[in-house]
């Protein structure tokens, strides 16, 4: 509760203003928490990337991955990608296509990547019922 | 800030692990001489490359690997099967 909504909620405990007017200025002073979680640009706490694989109820396998990687990291590694000369952005992409990853990273923008994290809130991913993966932010 | 220390572990099923704390501040120091003692061969080419070759992204490497190392700190890798435990996190 932020310092406008506690001194509405004085006058009003102390009958200042009526149950009327303490919600219409409720309503003028907005709910900034509410705000900022519908943010398009994203939660502005938001520091790292994680994925976290682990095997799931059924699965017999023992893998466990986790990885935490600060989105500064990222947005710096595509900067750094950008440089890589026109020729051998090709030679990339078309290594990458042959993994089964279809995307051009020079043409990833740090736009497209507040983007995708304002996007990315927790998203789990459960593959064949073994194993669990979750992409989320923190 | 720049990392200072990389933590290294690995570990194989009936094989002996490795597990280390390496002082990478030490290999940004040897890595910032080295690119330092560069700098007026990279100034020179970038200029003689101005507009018509890569002589704008010669110069943006320096600061945008100095951003890149920057932000190296608290990257975490850590993968476990059932036979191989590799984790690589710095700090």
């Amino acid at each position: 509760m932020n310092e406008e909504h506690r001194k509405i909620l004085e006058m009003l405990k102390d009958g200042k203003i009526s149950v009327d007017d303490a919600e219409r200025l409720m309503t003028a002073v907005g709910e900034p928490e509410a705000e900022a979680s519908s943010s398009p640009a994203g939660k502005p706490g938001w520091k790292y990337l994680r994925v976290q694989v682990e095997p799931g109820p059924g699965s017999e396998s023992q893998d466990k991955v986790n990885i935490r990687v600060p989105f500064k990291l990222i947005r710096a590694g595509l900067k750094f990608a950008a440089l890589i000369p026109k020729a051998s952005q090709g030679k990339v992409n078309e290594a990458l296509k042959e993994k089964g990853i279809d995307i051009d990273l020079s043409k990833i923008t740090a736009e497209d990547l507040q983007d995708i994290i304002a996007n990315l809130d927790d998203m789990t991913v459960e593959v064949d019922g073994q194993d669990k993966v979750r992409i989320f932010c923190e | 800030m720049f990392p200072i220390l990389m933590r290294l572990k690995i570990r194989s099923e009936g094989k002996r692990g490795v597990s280390l704390w390496l002082p990478v501040f030490l290999a940004w120091i040897i890595l910032w001489a080295f690119m330092l003692v560069l700098l007026p061969f990279v100034l020179l080419a970038a200029l003689l490359s101005l507009g018509r070759g890569p002589g704008m992204s010669l110069l943006a490497v320096y600061p945008l690997l100095f951003s890149l190392l920057w932000n190296l700190s608290d990257l975490h890798i850590e993968t476990r099967d059932a036979e191989n435990d590799v984790l690589i996190s710095f700090l």
